[in-house]
């Protein structure tokens, strides 16, 4: 049987399981089990506890649930809503104004959470329902907090960026750099189609008559420094020499907690049980899925399919942009049904070689990769950002939000056209602080 | 009959030109040209099994050959550190001197009783590097925060009145870039990969005193090797010398290329002189050395055989 | 069955508290190791690992929990256009595969932490700490998550919320 043919029948035996509503981290274990079993033969079991426990002990992943914790910690506390009021001051002049405020308050808030689904929690929690209230409809409301939740991963510090850094031995600190530049342009992307959307179907223009005097503008900003001073703390300590990626998250994290304990008085034992609670979740489940996508890894390596791919890739011997977007049509599906992390871990050995030969940056691509990544967040079957949404308004039913999350992800798509063009978006700041 | 497939893997890029992945694929082109129906599928890069995963899964008969360093497996052989250990070998001549000696022969007893064979020996040579004074002697380590590589040298470095930062060889640049590290000790090969060179301002070459050497063999699981017959054992064996004279020829070479590498940069290059070695040696008894005869039995006698090759 | 699903579900909720002690504690001791080696100069020995085994454990010990909360992540499509006992079927067929993988995980890392434990292994670090320690959670953890799981599929068919 060839490596592909075998590849083939892997790949269609996880997505029956995917499809039947096996856990995603479970379906990936048990379609590998079994090839190996077929393949191997028994032999194969005595190494599955070794390889899942060493696909999880590494210093590198220790950040993923101390970043989720920084973010959780805030999102527990009334933090959001202040962030976007004291936005709201600023923006409400402006045709959808408010949902100008969430976009902002996602992007700023991505700078303390390195999930995508906390930042899409923190924000919508008070978010949405201020916006429908306010008369936008459910569409705008929650496809704009989808959207803006995704720049959880790509405006420092991100979780896909770190399982990046690990799976392809690039600078974590460089990768978060190289992030930065690209979620302001998303971000400032998102706000040019909202503002042109809101003015165009005249929505959200009740809130223009009301005025806020400049006092009572900058009245609001204190309540938006806490925020920026921990920003500040973490991109101090991550370079400025204090301590590594992995260390900054624990340092980060202890800072929010304490923050939000001290400012929103959040020290019920119940309130600090909560934010813990919903840390645990979402880390545990994204470490089983990096622990079963090592085993998948592990398997399509063994049965040699993921040479065969990158050799078949190199075969093509395309021009180095049509390789490109073959290489991005194929993320964006692998997006659809695996999460970020799963995806990163079992293409990055296939692509990155590939990329490097075709001359691209690692650090760009990991940008580019990332953009993708945000994509695959908010597209079913698998959107962890929609399943969030779901949860925060069942109301919104699942088209509403995807209606909502279209033009968005028609910006993000725009976003990877503009990178292709003028790659020093991604590459330009990192280049500056930390050399070529 | 059918053709026996063997797989090999091991951590470092593949068809790069790393003398380390060329030692094996040198061993799977020979077997190959051999004609005993033997073939080896070499699986670089780590992407089959993690660097530390490869001996426990040799030991089970998962994988049949890997090259890593053997310290990795120190945690189940405690006697592996020595291979690991500051000041046991000095240079590369003395480095062939050792594989035959009464040391590596224990060494080598270890290997078998666990249930792989070794197919050929290799040692790496290592080096220092600092942006913030040169390392010499164990007087220049003081205060300095770095990463070393290897438990045994962490000790002997915190000895010196160094402090140690845990990062994988990758972070070394990111870290010496921020400030995080002052120093860092890793193999000739990481040092010029990685291009430390950009950041460090002074190189302590491995010269004719050098401090850290690596044992990193060709192995092949004890399993595998039985059931190949008589013809293919000799091929295996034969293929395997190539490749261990391959990696004799380039060892020193790596050595030549950090050099250059570093001068090329405008980094300064200094090498330990007899008494910094001597007085490394001193500080190694009292930590390294110490832990390690208080932890195997037998340690002692295994750093005094290893000390006694001329 | 009641009994059983009642003491598991208590068992998960232990073994997730465990979880987020270990969780605290390993952000306590990352900090105190950068305040150790930034502030004080010093040198750190265990603290690196501490963490490491700390999250590992985390992810195993809580994994039940989020068994029992429906945290791991799935695709849910289907279900929106099943009802009856077809819907009960397809459920417990997903779950059945989930159930097979966490008993054979839990049972090959049972067999490597009793191999770390005769044989005496430890990491390979100064710390040199007795590999079985961390070895531990992930047999209890995903043991633990195996019975949670005849739990989940028993509430399928009790026709519980699942
Ligand atoms: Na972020
Ligand atoms: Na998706």
């Amino acid at each position: 049987m060839s490596p592909l043919f075998s590849g083939l029948l892997v790949l269609l035996a996880l997505l029956a399981l995917l499809g039947i509503g096996t856990p995603i981290a479970f379906a990936l274990g048990f379609v590998s089990i079994v090839a190996l079993l077929i393949v191997d033969g028994a032999g194969s079991l005595s190494i599955l506890g070794e390889t899942f426990f060493g696909g999880l002990a590494s210093f590198g992943l220790v950040s993923i649930p101390m970043f989720i914790l920084m973010g959780s910690a805030v999102a527990s506390s009334p933090a959001g809503k202040d962030l976007y009021e004291a936005l709201d001051r600023w923006l409400n002049r402006v045709p959808g104004g408010l949902v100008l405020s969430n976009i902002g308050a996602c992007s700023i808030f991505a700078a303390l959470s390195g999930s995508s689904p906390a930042t899409c929690a923190a924000i919508g929690k008070m978010g949405i329902p201020e916006m429908t209230k306010r008369g936008y409809p459910n569409e705008i409301a929650s496809g704009s907090i989808a959207a803006g939740g995704t720049l959880g991963i790509l405006i420092p510090p991100s979780i896909t960026m770190i399982v990046y850094g690990i799976a392809t031995e690039t600078s974590i600190g460089r990768l978060f750099l190289a992030g930065l530049l690209p979620g302001a342009m998303l971000t400032a992307l998102f706000m040019a189609w909202t503002i042109y959307d809101c003015r165009r179907r005249g929505i959200g223009l009740s809130a223009l008559t009301e005025r806020f005097t400049m006092k009572e503008r900058f009245s609001a900003l204190p309540r938006v420094l806490p925020f920026l001073a921990i920003i500040v703390g973490i991109l101090y300590v991550l370079y400025g020499g204090v301590a590594t990626p992995s260390e900054a998250a624990g340092v980060g994290a202890l800072f929010c907690i304490v923050l939000v304990v001290v400012i929103y008085r959040m020290w019920s034992v119940s309130k600090v049980t909560n934010m813990f609670r919903d840390t645990l979740k979402e880390s545990v489940m994204i470490m089983m899925i990096i622990g079963a996508s090592e085993l998948f890894s592990y398997t399509l390596s063994s049965l040699f399919v993921t040479q065969s791919i990158a050799e078949w890739i190199a075969a093509l011997d395309v021009n180095r942009w049509v390789l490109m977007a073959i290489i991005n049509f194929f993320l964006l599906f692998a997006g659809f049904f695996l999460p970020p992390v799963a995806v990163i871990l079992m293409t990055a050995p296939i692509l990155l070689p590939i990329i490097l030969q075709a001359g691209f940056d690692p650090y760009w691509f990991a940008v580019v990769l990332t953009i993708n990544m945000e994509i695959g967040l908010i597209t079913p079957p698998v959107g962890l950002n929609l399943y969030v949404i779901n949860g925060i308004a069942p109301d919104i039913t699942l088209g509403e939000i995807l209606r909502g999350s279209i033009p968005y992800v028609m910006c993000m798509v725009v976003g990877i056209v503009l990178l292709c063009f003028i790659p020093g978006i991604a590459t330009w700041l990192p280049e500056l602080m930390m050399g070529r | 009959h059918a053709e026996t497939v063997l797989k090999a893997s091991h951590q470092w890029p593949g068809g790069k030109g790393d003398v380390r992945d060329e030692m094996v694929q040198i061993l799977a082109r020979e077997v190959a040209k051999s004609d005993v129906d033997l073939r080896i599928q070499v699986y670089p890069g780590k992407s089959l099994f993690k660097p530390r995963e490869q001996w426990g899964a040799m030991v089970k008969g998962v994988l049949d050959i890997s090259a890593f360093p053997l310290d990795y497996a120190s945690g189940r052989h405690p006697e592996f550190s020595a291979t690991l250990m500051p000041g046991l070998v000095r240079n590369h001549d003395r480095a062939l001197r050792l594989n035959t000696s009464p040391f590596m022969q224990d060494i080598k007893k270890v290997i078998n009783d666990a249930g792989v064979v070794v197919l050929a020996d290799a040692w790496l040579a290592g080096a220092f590097a600092s942006k913030k004074q040169c390392i010499t002697g164990p007087e220049s380590m003081k205060g300095q925060v770095t990463r070393a590589a290897g438990p045994a040298f962490e000790q002997m470095l915190v000895g010196a009145g160094a402090s140690i930062a845990s990062m994988p060889s990758s972070e070394i640049y990111t870290g010496l870039q921020t400030g995080v590290l002052d120093a860092a000790n890793t193999s000739s090969g990481s040092f010029v990969s990685y291009r430390i060179y950009e950041q460090a301002t002074c190189l302590t070459k491995p010269g004719a005193n050098a401090l850290w050497f690596m044992y990193e063999p060709l192995l092949i699981s004890k399993r595998s090797w039985d059931k190949l017959n008589k013809e293919q054992q000799d091929a295996l064996m034969a293929a395997a010398k190539v490749a261990e004279d391959y990696f004799v020829g380039e060892a020193k070479g790596l050595d030549d290329k950090l050099v250059e590498a570093y001068s090329d940069a405008g980094v300064e290059v200094v090498e330990m002189s007899g008494d910094d070695y001597q007085a490394w040696l001193d500080i190694a008894k009292e930590t390294s050395y110490k832990a390690f005869a208080e932890k195997v039995e037998g340690g002692q006698e295994l750093i005094d055989k290893a000390l006694a090759v001329q | 069955m009641t009994l059983y699903i009642r003491w598991v579900s208590a068992l998960s909720r232990l073994a997730a508290v465990a979880a987020l002690l270990l969780l605290a504690s390993a952000i306590l001791v990352v900090t105190q190791m950068v305040v150790i080696r930034y502030f004080l100069n010093a040198s750190t020995v265990w603290q690196t690992e501490f963490v490491i085994y700390a999250l590992v454990a985390m992810t195993f010990l809580a994994s039940p929990f989020v068994l029992m909360e429906k945290g791991h992540v799935n695709v849910d499509l289907i279900y929106m256009h099943l009802h009856g006992p077809f819907l009960k079927i397809v459920q417990s067929l997903a779950g059945l595969f989930g159930l097979v993988f966490c008993a054979l995980l839990a049972w090959s890392g049972w067999t490597y932490f009793e191999e770390a434990w005769s044989y005496g292994w430890t990491t390979d670090t100064v710390w040199a700490l007795p590999l079985w320690i961390p070895l531990l959670p992930l047999p209890l953890g995903i043991g633990l998550m195996t019975l949670q799981y005849v739990a989940e599929l028993a509430k399928i068919w009790r026709g519980e919320p699942a």
